[in-house]
């Protein structure tokens, strides 16, 4: 397992360290003791084997002397010369006692043993070690070792002078323990001697100092091949003893050797104390280095650690506990920085934090946070067992604002209503700007019979004139109401529910609506519509009728409008009013706008064909003018297909289509004007448009909304905005056509006003091709 | 036979010595190499038998400067030694030889008495306080005997005419030479030649006197 802790690593790093250098010393100490130890025990061996001859070649001369001096005892020689075999065995036995010989004989000089006092038998045998004899007649005397029975002895032999030899005397003297103790004793080694029968052969111990477990082991410790004049190490019953190897002189060449040695851990003792002092001092080194690591480095890692604690804790979001590290040092200062970056990144979450559930500028909770604080309510409420409203308020026209006033004005709008929403409610109920000109109210307590009093309330507050830079403007505002349980489990469908009912009020200028599911069954229809709008298009169900537009001046019909129809084929008939707002809203109104475009251009192509001069209007919604530049090169690829010249297409757009975008719509106009195509406004006077922007805009006819005309004859107020209308139409260079025109009176009206073109059911309804065809023939 | 003690006879083979009124045997003795040894014996027995010693006259074996002298003797049978001492010191002279073994204890001067040798053999005299004194006395039962000089030489005289067993001896022989038998005539002069493969004497050690303690 890897170690991950910096402190054990810096700890496991030394101690690594120092006990490899320790183990290295003490290795190499160690083997320089041990070298050191074997070198002086070798050089006691060898001076110890020096000594140990030496004492042999002392001890050999004085039992000679010992035996010249008593072989040249007067009384010894006579009796030898001249006594019986009896007495010569006592003087033997005597004498040998005087010198401590553990045997003696009396050989003749012809070899033959005269007396032997360890075994009587052996007389009048020749004597066995002849070698001997020749020696002694040489040099005097003569001394081997020889193994008599199964003993071996140091054998001395010298001549019985009277005064020249006469006889040879052997004295025998044991080579026992007691000798090799003597000799440890002066040598200070152990002492063993071993003999065998021939060189090779298997070892017989005969004395030693050796303690009896080590005495029975060392002849098989012992290498065959002997080990001479050098030193070995053996080990002997467990214990390892420095050997050397001294071949005594035998008389027969039979081996027989003493063994020197001394054990090895003596020659060590002195070393084993400096090696117990180094291993003292290693085990105190390495305890005291462990620690003072330890300590070293839980210096440097537990500030480490706490901060590795406090960057934990941020991560985790907790920003209240500073890392406190006292220490002056490198880890200090960091602990100082990292004390200040908590500090950045606390300022700067809350700042995050209020931009993300804060509406910027109304500082109000936003979506984010009203859908947050709706799911606590919600729970809340569950719990409790209590109702709670959410009410959604859309402001009226505020796009309008926002578009001819200036966006400054249209925030300083959302700040002055939020202002007021906020007023009117309890501080238990929150506020919340969704987005837009949209705002959310949660009505903690609110039950659907409180709902709609708060909801009274707020439409009452904003109903107050609002005065900004000395601008007055009046607001208006739907709002959709939806309770919990009854409108919506969740958060998501009340808001959702809230949503349709705020929808339902605005279609119904009702300003406020409770959730009702029949809405919902409303909106499953418009989906279902949407299905089918667009199959009908794709299956060719919608057909255009064209209107007529009558000139005044002449009574003639120059124009028709094209609008168009749907024979569903199990709902029959569906009006326009059914399903081109709904097309509008869910974007679908383009693809019915470029069929409507197309299906008219190549109408207006056969009747231009057929020599009908008429000129096709075709309505185009604000979406479709906001597409730009796709809409004029499916104006442009109608017209060269139908090869119809441009001035005989209109395109007619409402007043309310060219207010949503006013730059973008300009510039589309320019376009589509240059090509040649002319265009009306359409239901003017239902929008805000000022002169000043109509002034600007590239069109060729004014079309007043049917709400005026038809009004003429029981509101006087109408008859004057449309003469006024028409008025204006004519100043700005524009064609005025009047919408809706049903009766008599109006059209006379329109003919005094001057009006410029009419249409309606006064003169004709919308018809086929067909159909028109033949009424102009009529006609 | 010959090979080491070799009996050299010039005429060996048909050499008579004629009986006459005295004859005479002129020896040589030499070693192996060709050395004339000194301090041999050669001695002739009558064939007739051995010979007791007619006079009783003495022989000296005197110790002198710590050593024998001579060093080697050799008497008739039935003859007496005196050992006298003349050194300062006291010598104790013995024998074990089964010639005949005697003892004289510590003296000095004249020897305490004469030693009668009655019994043929050789007789090896030491002292027991000097180890290395060693003198040998050959007794012989015939009166015709002579010790070797430097050269080698010994001359036996007046020897009836007869037959006659010569011998020589030595102390340092490896062995004994053999008997060579002679008819000597009347005043013939007979010579002899032997051979007779001696071991060096070995030198024994003798201690300076000042240094003598015992």
């Amino acid at each position: 397992m890897a170690v991950r802790s910096l402190r054990a690593r810096i700890a496991i790093f030394f101690l690594v360290l120092l006990v490899l250098v320790q183990g290295i010393a003490a290795i190499l100490v160690a083997r320089a003791n041990a070298q050191v130890a074997r070198e002086t025990i070798d050089l006691t061996l060898a001076q110890g084997e020096r000594i140990f001859q030496r004492l042999l070649a002392q001890n050999q001369a004085r039992l000679e002397q010992g035996a010249s001096i008593l072989s040249a005892d007067f009384a010894f020689r006579q009796a030898v010369a001249t006594g019986s075999t009896g007495t010569i065995l006592s003087v033997l036995r005597n004498h040998g006692g005087r010198l401590g010989a553990s045997a003696m004989m009396l050989i003749s000089l012809d070899r033959v043993v005269r007396a032997d006092t360890q075994d009587e038998s052996r007389a009048g045998k020749p004597f066995a070690f002849p070698r001997l004899i020749d020696e002694a007649a040489n040099q005097g005397t003569a001394t081997a070792v020889v193994v008599l029975g199964s003993r071996p002895y140091q054998l001395v032999i010298v001549p019985v002078l009277a005064p020249e030899p006469i006889a040879w005397v052997g004295l025998a003297f044991e080579v026992n323990d007691d000798f090799a103790r003597e000799m440890r004793n002066l040598t200070g080694l152990e002492v063993s001697f071993l003999s065998r029968p021939a060189p090779g052969a298997a070892w017989t111990l005969h004395a030693s100092t050796l303690e009896a477990a080590s005495r029975n082991a060392l002849p098989a410790a012992l290498p065959p091949e002997g080990f001479a004049g050098r030193t070995s190490e053996l080990d002997v019953a467990g214990v390892a003893y420095q050997s050397r190897e001294t071949d005594l002189r035998t008389a027969t060449g039979a081996p027989l050797a003493a063994v020197l040695q001394r054990p090895l851990a003596e020659g060590l003792l002195p070393f084993k104390r400096i090696d117990d002092i180094f291993f003292g001092l290693a085990i105190t080194s390495l305890v005291a280095f462990a620690l003072g690591s330890l300590v070293i480095a839980r210096g440097i890692t537990g500030p480490v650690q706490r901060l590795a604690e406090g960057a934990k804790r941020v991560q985790q979001g907790d920003y209240s506990h500073p890392v406190e590290v006292e220490q002056r040092d490198e880890i200090g200062e960091l602990a100082v920085s990292f004390n200040h970056m908590l500090d950045g990144i606390k300022s700067r979450e809350a700042e995050i934090l209020r931009l993300a559930y804060e509406d910027g500028l109304t500082a109000l909770p936003n979506r984010a946070m009203f859908h947050v604080q709706l799911e606590q309510a919600i729970l809340t409420a569950r719990r409790a067992g209590e109702p709670l409203t959410v009410m959604l308020l859309d402001l009226d026209r505020f796009k309008a604002i926002n578009d001819t006033l200036g966006h400054p004005v249209g925030d300083q709008v959302l700040r002055e209503v939020a202002l007021r929403v906020r007023s009117v409610l309890r501080e238990s109920d929150i506020v919340s700007r969704l987005g837009g000109d949209e705002f959310a109210v949660l009505l903690a307590s609110g039950d659907s019979e409180r709902a709609p009093q708060v909801a009274a309330k707020v439409l009452k507050a904003l109903e107050k004139r609002i005065v900004i830079d000395g601008q007055s403007m009046d607001l208006g505002a739907s709002i959709g109401l939806a309770t919990f349980p009854q409108h919506g489990e969740d958060g998501a469908a009340l808001v959702r529910a809230a949503d349709v009912a705020m929808y339902v009020a605005k279609r119904n200028m009702g300003s406020v609506a409770t959730y009702d599911p029949g809405h919902d069954e409303r909106r499953r229809e418009h989906l279902t519509m949407l299905g089918e709008l667009r199959s009908a298009v794709e299956n060719d169900e919608l057909v255009l009728h064209y209107q007529p537009k009558m000139t005044l001046a002449t009574m003639k019909v120059g124009a028709v409008e094209a609008l168009v129809r749907w024979d569903h084929p199990v709902r029959g008939f569906v009006p326009p009013g059914e399903f081109i707002p709904f097309a509008e809203q869910t974007g679908y109104i383009s693809a019915i706008t470029y069929w409507v475009l197309r299906r008219a251009v190549k109408q207006c192509g056969e009747w231009h064909r057929k020599g009908l001069q008429l000129r096709v209007s075709v309505n185009i919604s604000a979406r479709d003018l906001r597409s730009g530049e796709s809409l004029v090169l499916a104006i442009t690829e109608a017209l060269r297909a139908e090869e119809v010249p441009a001035s005989l297409l209109c395109l007619e757009i409402t007043e309310s289509g060219l207010m949503d975008d006013p730059a973008s719509a300009q510039a589309t106009l320019r376009r589509i004007r240059d090509l040649g195509v002319a265009m009306s406004i359409d239901d003017y006077g239902t929008g805000y448009s000022s002169l000043a922007y109509i002034k600007q805009l590239p069109v060729n006819e004014l079309k007043i909304d049917r709400t005026f005309v038809s009004g003429m004859e029981v509101d006087g107020r109408n008859a004057a905005i449309v003469r006024s209308t028409i008025e204006l139409g004519h100043n700005l260079g524009l064609l005025v056509v009047a919408e809706g025109v049903e009766t008599d009176h109006e059209l006379v009206e329109l003919k005094r006003f001057g009006c410029d073109v009419a249409q309606g059911y006064r003169f004709a309804r919308p018809m086929p091709s067909g159909g028109l065809e033949a009424w102009l023939a009529r006609n | 036979m010959a090979s080491r003690l070799a009996v050299l006879l010039p005429a060996c083979a048909a050499f008579v010595v004629r009986a006459a009124v005295a004859a005479s045997i002129e020896a040589q003795v030499q070693d192996a190499a060709g050395k004339p040894v000194a301090d041999a014996v050669v001695y002739a027995t009558p064939a007739s038998g051995p010979q007791e010693a007619r006079t009783a006259k003495a022989v000296d074996v005197a110790q002198a400067d710590r050593e024998f002298v001579p060093y080697v003797s050799v008497i008739q049978t039935g003859t007496s030694v005196a050992f006298p001492n003349r050194d300062p010191m006291q010598h104790h002279v013995y024998s074990f030889s089964p010639a005949k073994s005697f003892e004289i204890k510590l003296y000095t001067g004249r020897s305490p008495g004469e030693v009668r040798f009655d019994k043929p053999g050789v007789v090896t005299l030491g002292c027991n306080i000097h180890d290395w004194m060693i003198a040998y006395i050959l007794v012989v039962s015939t009166p015709y005997f002579a010790r070797t000089d430097e050269q080698g030489r010994a001359q036996l005289r007046d020897l009836p005419a007869g037959a006659y067993e010569l011998r020589a001896w030595h102390p340092g022989q490896r062995k004994a030479a053999a008997p060579s038998a002679v008819v000597l005539e009347a005043q013939a002069h007979q010579p002899a030649a032997y051979v007779i493969d001696v071991a060096p004497r070995k030198p024994r050690y003798k201690p300076p006197l000042d240094r003598l303690k015992y």
